[in-house]
């Protein structure tokens, strides 16, 4: 083996310090041997621990320390940090050594072997642990990745943010924040409701991709039941309960043997419409949400008042109905129907209901909630809360026995709602009549006023009877007041009649009256053609008997005595007319042995029918006046 | 609400007061009245310590028939200063104990049963203070009239009618004196209307109270004196 020899040494050029400009380069002296060696010696670590290190820097220690005094004195500066160094490590061998001694004496300090614990190293755990400490961080790495993706993708799809979404949020709802996660509140429990439901809701981040959802550990499992969002620019989540998600809303129906009469639903979507377009597509969510608790509030108020009513006929609750009776054969049915499908679509004809029933159990639950929260002014500092205004004066205005009684009683929700509906029932069956009336009864015309101001259980309807061409003669007029169950009528005259709920006896009235207003108008009429009126009766107490009390009549003379003209009015079924004339004395006497003078026609009494459909004229009063003056112009 | 009069019955010689009340009650029930539940009112007096300066009494009263209502009646000797109170009012008068103190002893009360007859409302008190009984207290109240005068000579008949007792026709002097409005008048002295007196004015729950107190007075003054006389004597026993 031939082996070549290479010496390494530092090259013989001095280091350049400096190149002048004209070319000369000017070069650093070289070390000399102590500044070589100080230079090496503050190079030593003396930080490492290891056997060899510590071995090296024994020798290093050795000669340091022989060298120590002497470079003391003549460069203090070089030798300082290795000095410094050298004597931290003293006082740490010193230390060692005192510990050393006062363990060896076994009086103070006992060295005890500290027991190794055996690592039981089977490959292929190490194999395994290698793997999933690699994996996780990975895992680390992958989802700072998709973090960074993701803001990324929100940067380029002009996406909003998050935070923003959630101060849009906390400007319509109430928000707080629970350790890691920020609740909301649905429930009315602010606006006075006393319903038991906590009816909170959960904001979380959007996710990036829908079908991420399931792996996602954030999202509950009430995200996967959650509608989807229609649109997926919203950075934000709203995870509502199960029970309040869906769709919900109260259906009222008027049942008549077992055929619907009016519908009403009340629900609260008509407000998704105006949802402003910088709020969320959460917005929908949670009104959707709150609507579900308001519906149900509603309906276990309803349901627990209709258990405690003691009505005649009981109220029957199963299940999500209620039903009531509203009058003989009509039945109110309110039901909650509460649908969590994935679709939001409301299900049930919406095109037909009323909004009257609908808005007037939505205000009548919102009233409560008001009351709760708002009590009148002024209450006593030191008096309970809660009585009302009344119960507060009825002391010091010193109510008796009677006004107390009056004042302890109150609606339920259910009793107003019911005589609401009776309300809208009657006035429903009432119009019906009116109309029927005034369609078939076509003589007189019968024309109702309706009062446009009115309040859920009371309406007001004016009618005038007046005959077309005559309405100054004579016209008849009559309020009704259409209450919960029954009617009241009130007659010009001051007459007030109460009637029942049944359609027959406001029909029988409306009839009645039609008949006095013929009469009366046919006396007027008699005085404005000069013509005599020789008797007039309300209620003829002879001929056939009408169902509906008499037929009326009046006996009418004119001016010069010599005519007479009978009328009586029936008003069975339908109006009918029946007009007598007779002449006396008559012009073509011929004396008989019954009658042997003429003075004794002056008597009267042989009437005759006049075929009252076949004279001119287009109603009762215009016939009666051509008759009447075709009857004075020919005497 | 309407007028109430109200009329000491003497118990006759030689019949209780328990007697006398159940005798009054059938006469009530054989001319159709119908008992309906019972009434009481009752009166505390309220005596001030002297060290509190001029004395004025204070009476507290409850009716049954104002249930929500306590009544005092502030009487400083010369005059008297009516209140209607919620029923809170008793408490204060606790807290007042410094002030004034009750005289267990003067407690007076006046109850009963309640007849409605028609549109009268009649009530058979006995007067008891101090679980003593002193005596009879009919109430008699028209309820659908609250002007006193035009109402008085329906009540006296009535009263006459059952009583078996002469009643004096004039209006018992309470109703003579002068009313609220006049009173307020600065000149009130001087330009008296014999016309604005109480039987004049519209009738107020405090009137009823105002009588009470008076017919109370009227009993302990008798306890006082040891002798009680009613007015008139039955015709009829």
């Amino acid at each position: 083996m031939s082996s070549v020899e290479i010496s390494v040494e530092a090259p013989i050029e001095h280091q350049i310090q400096e190149i002048a400009y004209d070319g000369t380069e000017i070069y650093q002296p070289p070390l000399t041997l102590s500044e070589n060696l100080s230079k090496c010696a503050a190079r030593i670590d003396f930080s490492k621990t290891s056997l060899e290190d510590l071995k090296k820097e024994d020798d290093k220690k050795g000669d340091e320390d022989v060298k120590d005094p002497t470079q003391l004195q003549s460069s203090l500066w070089p030798w300082d940090s290795v000095r410094n160094k050298l004597r931290d490590a003293f006082t740490e061998i010193c230390v060692l050594s005192d510990v050393l001694s006062i363990a060896k004496e076994k009086r103070y300090l006992v060295l005890d072997p500290v027991p190794q614990e055996l690592q039981d190293t089977k490959p292929m755990v190490q194999v395994y642990a290698r793997k999933k400490a690699l994996s996780q961080a990975a895992n680390v790495l992958m989802s700072g990745a998709e973090r960074l993706r993701n803001t990324h993708s929100e940067q380029r799809n002009n996406r909003n943010d998050f935070h923003i979404e959630l101060l849009r949020l906390r400007q319509n709802w109430r928000l707080k924040k629970v350790s890691n996660t920020i609740i909301g509140d649905l429930s009315y429990r602010t606006a006075g409701s006393k319903f038991m439901h906590p009816g909170t809701f959960e904001v979380t981040k959007a996710e990036e991709d829908p079908p991420s959802d399931g792996n996602s550990p954030s999202s509950s499992p009430a995200a996967g039941a959650q509608p989807p969002c229609p649109k997926a620019n919203s950075a934000l989540r709203v995870n509502v309960p199960s029970e309040l998600q869906g769709v919900a809303y109260i259906k009222v129906i008027t049942q008549k043997d077992q055929e619907d009469l009016c519908t009403a639903n009340v629900n609260l979507m008509g407000h998704g419409q105006n949802i402003t377009p910088q709020v969320g597509v959460w917005q929908k969510t949670l009104e959707f949400a709150q609507n579900v608790l308001f519906c149900k509030e509603l309906f276990s108020q309803l349901a627990r008042e209709a258990i405690q009513l003691q009505a005649p006929i009981p109220h029957v609750v199963v299940g999500n109905q209620i039903r009531a009776t509203l009058l003989p054969g009509i039945q109110l049915i309110i039901s909650l129907c509460h649908s969590t499908g994935q679709d939001p679509t409301p299900p049930g004809p919406i095109n037909d209901h009323d909004h009257v029933l609908e808005h007037s159990l939505h205000q009548l639950l919102r009233e409560v909630h008001h009351k709760n929260t708002h009590h009148p002014f002024p209450h006593p500092a030191s008096g309970p809360l809660g009585p009302s205004k009344k119960h507060m004066l009825a002391g010091p205005m010193a109510a008796d026995r009677h006004e107390l009684l009056e004042m302890s009683k109150s609606q339920t929700l259910l009793e107003q709602i019911i005589s609401q509906a009776q309300h809208i029932f009657m006035r429903k069956r009432t119009q019906y009549v009116l109309d029927t009336l005034a369609r078939d009864v076509k003589d007189p015309q019968i024309v109702s006023h309706w009062n446009l101001m009115n309040s859920p259980t009371m309406s007001c309807v004016k009618i005038n009877i007046v005959t077309h061409g005559y309405d100054t003669i004579n016209r008849t007029s009559l309020v009704i007041h259409v209450k919960e169950r029954s009617l009241k009528c009130i007659c010009r005259d001051g007459r007030v009649m109460h009637l029942s709920y049944e359609p027959q006896e406001l029909r029988d009235l409306i009839l009645c009256q039609i008949n006095q207003h013929q009469s009366a108008c046919l006396l007027n009429l008699a005085k404005c053609m000069a013509w005599q009126v020789l008797s007039n009766s309300n209620h003829l107490g002879i001929g056939p008997v009408e169902p509906l009390g008499n037929a009326s009549s009046c006996l009418l003379a004119s001016p010069n005595g010599d005519r007479m003209i009978a009328v009586q009015i029936i008003c069975d079924p339908q109006i009918d007319v029946k007009v007598y004339i007779a002449r006396s004395p008559r012009q073509d006497f011929f004396p008989s042995p019954l009658v042997p003078g003429k003075f004794w026609e002056h008597l009267g009494g042989h009437f005759k029918e006049v075929r009252f459909d076949k004279l001119e004229g287009k109603n009762f009063l215009n016939k009666m006046e051509f008759l009447m003056a075709s009857l004075t112009s020919s005497s | 609400m309407g007028v109430t009069v109200l009329q000491p019955y003497s118990v006759p010689e030689g019949q209780t007061g328990p007697q006398t009340i159940e005798f009054l009650a059938k006469r009530l029930l054989a001319l159709g009245a119908v008992q309906a539940s019972t009434f009481i009112v009752d009166c505390e007096t309220f005596i001030p310590n002297p060290q509190h300066g001029t004395p004025k009494t204070v009476h507290v009263l409850h009716n049954s028939e104002y249930p929500a209502s306590t009544f005092a009646v502030l009487d400083t000797g010369t005059k008297q200063v009516p209140l209607v109170a919620d029923a809170l009012f008793d408490l204060l008068m606790l807290k007042m104990a410094p002030a004034h103190t009750s005289k267990k002893q003067t407690k007076i009360e006046s109850k009963g049963a309640r007849f409605e007859y028609g549109d009268f409302l009649i009530k058979l008190g006995s007067v008891t203070m101090a679980e003593n009984f002193k005596g009879i207290l009919l109430e008699v109240e028209y309820r659908p009239c609250v002007i006193p005068s035009n109402c008085w000579e329906l009540i006296r008949e009535l009263l006459q009618g059952f009583l078996g007792v002469s009643i004096p026709a004039t209006i018992p002097p309470y109703f003579n004196t002068p009313s609220i409005m006049s009173m307020n008048h600065p000149k009130s002295s001087e330009i008296f209307n014999p016309n604005h007196t109480k039987q004049n004015d519209v009738y107020q729950p405090m009137d009823t109270i105002n009588q009470y107190l008076e017919h109370f007075g009227n009993f302990r003054k008798q306890t006082m004196l040891s002798g009680g006389t009613g007015i008139g004597a039955p015709l009829r026993s």
